[in-house]
């Protein structure tokens, strides 16, 4: 497979993490401006980890993702009460209040005669733990769409369990579920955490891919873009998030001919198929559907 | 100390005039159609660039880039309610109908797509565009006074006065309320609602295009992150405000300018911005109503 | 013989998926007072809903003055003489009492009659005149009934669809509304009334349908099936023992 491919192909499978931490939300019923915010502190955190103390990157990873809960519950423990527009604005107001936190972070080291380490706006160079290990472009989208391939089985399993039916019922329905018991805020702060963690553990690898990050990587438009490639792909799987975000990154930027108007010809698809399917494209009707035929198939075959 | 204090609040209402009626905009289409447009300050934007176009081609006098800019925000604000709002209705009966969420991401999408047109049409990121006022500030006393900072403050203020009047004293205006309060009860009421919706949309579109005129003026120039910027301080005085308070709207626009002018001068730039996002998450964990709530709807 | 001011003929109206009617047909007879009763979930609220525009059925017809009307915009059919007094009222709860009645009047091209209507209907419901510059949402229960159903009259309606007007409301008050009721059809409204207090409705009624699980179960006058089997079937449906 030629680089741009690879290339292409790890894109997608990073930012497919910011888009399953929006999918989480959105399921559970909130809507939030913000994951990108913790796909930052991923990225800065496992960046300083292995660039400035030397963790190797799986460690780093995990550090990662603990600081990405941890900067979530931060967001989500005041916020707890607020529901739709509000939350939604609050993550808003958070990320954008983390971003202008990356800018002012300086922290740098030595590390064998070089200056290593987040430089407000000039960003973080020289987070190379990938290259120094030897690690092929090809191994590293390996990796990603690894860890990537467990985060979906994740997600199939918690649909298949109670967990995963009480969440999509406290997201379709709070106060029903709050009237049969179902304890909705400490609900709505696992899933917080849950999705800062998964954000950040795509962060860390989004470091690590690039090498260098600025703050300016995690702005706005990302996390915009994240919620939208959630909805466009569909709300009824885990895979939804994940077509979103091939639609955009693997189709319409990849093709040198779509090359200058990609934004306008993504952005009208967008608006149309909305228009047409308010769930997007795997939406929870068509899934129910897909599923049916193959138990029906497999019905058959016993 | 004093000097600088009173120097700050002035600047600080200058600015705050701006952002009120950035916020006016965003409250009535979020009080009327119960939506966020995240188009709204991207409509603006293209309707500024469609006035910079005019100018960078065939230059022109001020009253016809700001008449420009208003037609061209309002043109591609009914582009965007057309395609994002009208498919996305709320008012059907039935649980299914209306997606807002929906509404409010293809409203991004098509952010998105005004953004590249705008890079297509006028390619660099910085253009000058015609000042407001050529002349320096004027001097009252210790205090220095932008004359385009007084113009705007004066067009902030006459557009309110305007808008009261057409929402108390017209037939418009008491149809526009009645769907403020109860969309169903309009439509039995005998109340165009789609209508309704459509012309907010054209007014709301048009007060925006003469704020982003405003800003653009006073600045003597324009980029294209007019149209996150516009957007963003819209949200964010709307929400300090109170959401879906008109009053709460140019409260919150005041105040935010209040305190990014004060911000700025004693904390620098960044810092302003962070205390302004601060302020507001703190005012929704605490009290999300906003400052100047809008009376609970039905 | 009086003719038919409404018809509905096989009407099939539903939420998404779920079908609310199933195929309903009956008529309103001009000047009379016909009532529609049945159980909760029988599908009133779904009709007045469909004969008012805001919901569009998905086949079946209704006839207005022998003109088609379904699927037509709710303002539309305001305009064309059909004013719907909603469950729950609906008052414009932050706007004034004279306010709400001139909203009611919006689509009326004769402005300067409304004047004058505004200063009848406050004849006939002084309260509301006591009350006009206060805010709707202050008012009882039963002066908001009397608001939502004088703006409805604003319109100057052929027919008037009231869904429970009595609901929730003391029993002084009930009979306060449906004397207002008789009072309406005296001065020529026809009136369709939908109720969950059958003992109130058959004592005004011309007419009366009983509704179940979508469809129209009996048709026939008060008087023509004994009253406390009306009640039964109006609050419990008929059940298949």
């Amino acid at each position: 497979m030629d680089e741009f491919s690879i290339g292409v192909l790890t894109n997608i499978g990073l930012i497919s993490f910011l888009a399953l931490s929006a999918y989480l939300l959105l399921i559970a019923g909130e809507l939030s401006f913000g994951q990108q915010a913790f796909f930052g502190v991923g990225a800065y955190t496992a960046g300083m980890l292995t660039a400035i103390f030397g963790w190797p990157l799986p460690l780093a990873a995990l550090g990662a993702m603990a600081g990405g809960a941890f900067a979530a519950l931060l967001v989500g423990l005041p916020t707890l009460r607020l529901r739709g527009l509000y939350f939604a604005m609050a993550t808003l107001a958070a990320a954008e209040m983390f971003r202008i936190l990356f800018e002012l972070l300086h922290f740098q080291r030595d590390i064998d005669g070089d200056l290593v380490g987040p430089d407000g706006t000039q960003g973080f160079r020289g987070i190379r733990w990938i290259f120094e290990q030897g690690i092929e472009p090809i191994q590293f989208l390996a990796l990603v769409w690894a860890l990537l391939a467990a985060a979906v089985a994740g997600f199939v399993l918690l649909e298949r369990s109670r967990l995963g039916a009480t969440l999509r019922a406290v997201g379709l329905d709070p106060e029903l579920a709050a009237s049969v018991g179902v304890p909705i805020l400490r609900f709505k702060l696992g899933v917080v955490a849950a999705a800062g963690a998964l954000a950040a553990l795509g962060g860390a690898l989004f470091a690590h891919h690039n090498t260098y990050i600025e703050p300016r990587n995690f702005d706005i438009m990302l996390g915009v873009h994240s919620l939208a490639y959630a909805l466009i792909g569909g709300l009824g799987t885990a895979l939804g998030p994940l077509l979103g975000v091939a639609l955009d990154i693997g189709v319409l930027e990849s093709t040198r001919f779509f090359h200058g108007y990609r934004m306008i010809v993504f952005g009208g698809l967008v608006a149309i198929l909305l228009a047409l399917r308010p769930r997007g494209l795997l939406d929870e009707r068509i899934v129910h559907r897909i599923g049916e035929v193959f138990s029906r198939h497999g019905a058959a075959r016993r | 100390m004093i000097a600088d204090l009173v120097q700050n609040t002035l600047d600080g209402l200058a600015l705050g005039s701006t952002y009120a009626l950035l916020a006016v905009g965003f409250t009535l289409i979020f009080g009327v159609l119960r939506r966020v447009n995240l188009s709204y300050g991207p409509a603006i934007m293209a309707g500024c660039y469609a006035a910079t176009w005019t100018h960078v081609h065939f230059g022109a006098g001020l009253i016809v880039l700001a008449l420009i800019a208003i037609a061209g925000a309002v043109l591609a604000g009914a582009y965007v309610e057309r395609l994002c709002f009208a498919p996305h209705r709320s008012t059907g009966a039935g649980p299914c109908a209306g997606s807002p969420v929906a509404a409010m991401v293809a409203s991004f999408a098509l952010w998105m797509q005004f953004e590249e047109a705008a890079t297509l049409v006028l390619p660099r990121h910085l253009y000058a565009f015609p000042p407001l006022y050529s002349g320096g500030p004027l001097t009252v006393g210790p205090f220095f006074l932008r004359v385009e900072a007084l113009v705007t403050l004066a067009a902030a203020i006459a557009i309110c006065l305007l808008l009261g009047w057409l929402l108390w004293r017209t037939r418009f205006g008491l149809a526009v309320r009645a769907v403020i309060e109860s969309p169903r009860a309009a439509e039995l009421a005998g109340i165009n609602v789609p209508s309704v919706f459509v012309r907010v949309f054209a007014l709301a579109s048009a007060i925006g295009g003469l704020a982003g005129y405003l800003v653009v003026a006073s600045h003597g120039q324009i980029t294209p992150m007019l149209g996150m910027w516009s957007t963003l301080k819209g949200m964010l005085a709307m929400m300090l405000g109170g959401l879906g308070s008109l009053p709460g709207a140019v409260l919150g626009g005041l105040v935010l300018g209040l305190i990014e002018a004060h911000s700025q001068w004693y904390l620098g730039p960044q810092t302003r911005d962070l205390i302004a996002y601060l302020l507001l998450f703190v005012l929704l964990a605490l009290r999300p109503a906003g400052l100047w709530p809008a009376r609970a709807q039905g | 013989m009086s003719r038919a001011l409404l018809e509905v003929s096989n009407l099939v109206s539903a939420y998404g998926k779920i079908e609310a009617l199933k195929g309903v047909s009956l008529a309103v007879e001009q000047g009379k007072i016909t009532c529609l009763l049945g159980p909760n979930g029988a599908g009133k609220t779904t009709l007045m809903f469909s004969t008012a525009g805001i919901l569009r059925p998905k086949a079946g017809s209704i006839r207005f003055a022998g003109e088609e009307i379904a699927g037509r915009a709710p303002h539309a059919i305001v305009e064309k003489g059909i004013a719907l007094v909603p469950e729950n009222r609906l008052v414009f709860p932050h706007m004034s009492v004279l306010e709400n009645l001139q909203a009611g009047a919006y689509q009326r091209p004769d402005r300067d009659a409304i004047e004058g209507d505004i200063e009848k209907l406050f004849a006939r419901f002084p309260r509301l005149k006591e009350r006009g510059a206060q805010e709707a949402g202050t008012l009882s229960g039963g002066e908001q009934q009397m608001l939502s159903v004088a703006r409805a009259l604003m319109s100057r309606p052929k027919l008037l669809l009231m869904d429970e007007p009595s609901l929730g409301l003391a029993p002084l008050v009930v009979e306060e509304i449906f004397r207002i009721v008789t009072d309406l059809h005296r001065d020529g409204t026809t009136i369709f009334l939908v109720e969950q207090n059958a003992h109130m409705a058959l004592r005004v009624a011309h007419h009366f349908y009983l509704m179940e699980q979508g469809k129209v179960t009996f048709s026939g006058d008060p008087g023509s099936i004994a009253e406390d089997e009306v009640i039964r079937r109006a609050y419990l449906g008929t059940a298949k023992a």
